[in-house]
């Protein structure tokens, strides 16, 4: 399940709950995630699913959502 | 004092100038610092609103960088560096100027330069130095450079939160203690040591932020930095390259007056405090046209003002239609002064902090 694993990365990355993050959680507004938590999230699901996402995707990427998003566009 | 070794180039003295835009770092502050020994700095910001040579803001912006940088060469043969700020927009443009133009060293900041390797051809002169304001900042960029380019930075600018400019804090991390430039360095020294311990090289930190005499000097090198940046102290030179009324603005300024405001790109600036700024304060705005998408973050359809035009304006004096960025210690100037005065000043200071710390 992308959704659980994501779910888990951010609760790591941002120190936060699991239970706090819904598919719809805009990340910075709704989990609090600052500049820097963005870029590295992006860089903890680079490694997570040893893949690259470039920078003109990392910036759309504003919620949960749109990183399941982008990882189901790969498989 | 000893050396500051970046890479390849050595500047005999500690000591780097901070760039600082609009116009106020150019070829003769920057020349004057390199001779004396420090690094002496560009600062790339809006020059493509002070060269005007074609009706293209980048084609300027390029062709004011390559002049400025070969000004600057022709009148030092010290170590010279730009600094670029990773928010405008035509940052990768100017920093293949700066390389082609074999600048000693890029610095990049207000913004992570993730991809600034990416552009330096291997074995290049250039040295690649980031700007960052806290140990997370410049562990991600270790991470990302050397996962991606197997670079690893020439070194590092820490700006604390007494700097001039735009601040990379948070409004309420400012005054917070546990913010002060001393924490940062120590968590930002734990954080690249394994790093130079596994490459066995080392990575000069170069603390920024209210570094205001050679005692500050004395106390940061004995903490581990291997030098130190200073802005606002070169703003009252001779040689800094802005009016003279923005210089006198500095020996004008009271403690009080220097504050907080919020910039329209986003990041809390430190500014000498005026009508203009009364204004916007009182919600009152000065209308601009947008000469160009300069920073990405910029939110210009409800910025009160432009930044770029209200700092080019107060760079040529003109405080009416602007206002000045300066450092937290910008008040206590009291005369202008030649930068190598500067320079011996603080190498006499420095010697005497020196020699009363000195047990023996
Ligand atoms: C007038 C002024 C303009 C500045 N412009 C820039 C700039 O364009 N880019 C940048 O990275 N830093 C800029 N800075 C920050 C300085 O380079 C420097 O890091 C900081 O001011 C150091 O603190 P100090 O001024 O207390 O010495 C500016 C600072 C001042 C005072």
């Amino acid at each position: 399940m992308i959704f659980e694993k994501i779910k888990r990365l951010i609760a790591d990355e941002l120190g936060i709950e699991e239970d706090t993050i819904e598919l719809d959680s805009d990340l910075s507004e709704d989990l609090g995630a600052d500049s820097l938590d963005a870029v590295e999230l992006i860089m903890a699901i680079e490694e997570e699913f040893e893949i690259e996402i470039d920078d003109s995707s990392a910036q759309k990427i504003k919620t949960v959502q749109d990183i399941v998003d982008y990882l189901e566009d790969l498989v | 004092m000893q050396p500051l070794k970046l890479g390849t180039h050595t500047a005999p003295l500690p000591l780097v100038q901070g760039g600082m835009g609009i116009g106020v770092s150019l070829s003769k502050l920057a020349s004057s610092v390199a001779n004396e020994g420090g690094i002496g700095v560009l600062s790339a910001a809006g020059l493509g609103m002070l060269y005007k040579g074609s009706p293209h803001y980048e084609e300027n912006a390029r062709d004011g960088l390559r002049q400025e940088i070969r000004k600057t060469r022709a009148l030092s043969s010290g170590v010279l560096g730009v600094n670029i700020m990773v928010a405008m927009t035509n940052f990768a443009d100017l920093v293949e100027v700066a390389i082609e133009e074999e600048i000693d060293v890029i610095f990049a900041g207000a913004g992570l330069p993730l991809d600034l390797p990416k552009h330096l051809p291997k074995n290049h002169k250039t040295k690649l130095v980031p700007i960052v304001s806290s140990a997370r900042a410049a562990r991600i960029i270790l991470k990302k450079w050397l996962q991606n380019y197997d670079y690893l930075p020439d070194g590092f600018v820490l700006e604390g939160p007494l700097a001039g400019g735009h601040l990379g804090f948070k409004k309420e991390q400012i005054a917070d203690p546990s913010f002060t430039l001393e924490t940062l360095l120590a968590e930002v020294l734990t954080v690249l040591r394994p790093f130079e311990e596994e490459r066995k090289q080392a990575i000069p930190v170069i603390v920024a932020g209210g570094i205001y005499t050679g005692e500050d000097i004395f106390r940061f090198l004995q903490r581990g930095a291997a030098a130190v940046q200073m802005a606002t102290r070169f703003v009252t030179t001779h040689e800094c390259d802005a009016d003279d009324a923005f210089k006198a603005s500095y020996i004008q300024a009271n403690a009080d007056d220097i504050v907080i405001i919020d910039s329209p790109v986003g990041l809390p600036g430190r500014a000498i405090d005026n009508a203009y700024l009364e204004d916007v304060r009182q919600g009152l705005k000065h209308p601009f046209t947008c000469p160009y998408d300069c920073i990405i973050t910029c939110k210009k359809e409800a910025a009160p003002y432009c930044i770029t035009l209200a700092l080019l304006q107060a760079r040529k004096g003109n405080f009416k239609h602007g206002f000045a960025f300066a450092g937290a210690n910008a008040y206590r100037a009291t005369e202008v002064i030649s930068v190598k005065t500067l320079i011996e000043t603080l190498k006499d200071e420095y010697a005497v902090a020196a020699q009363s710390s000195d047990p023996s």
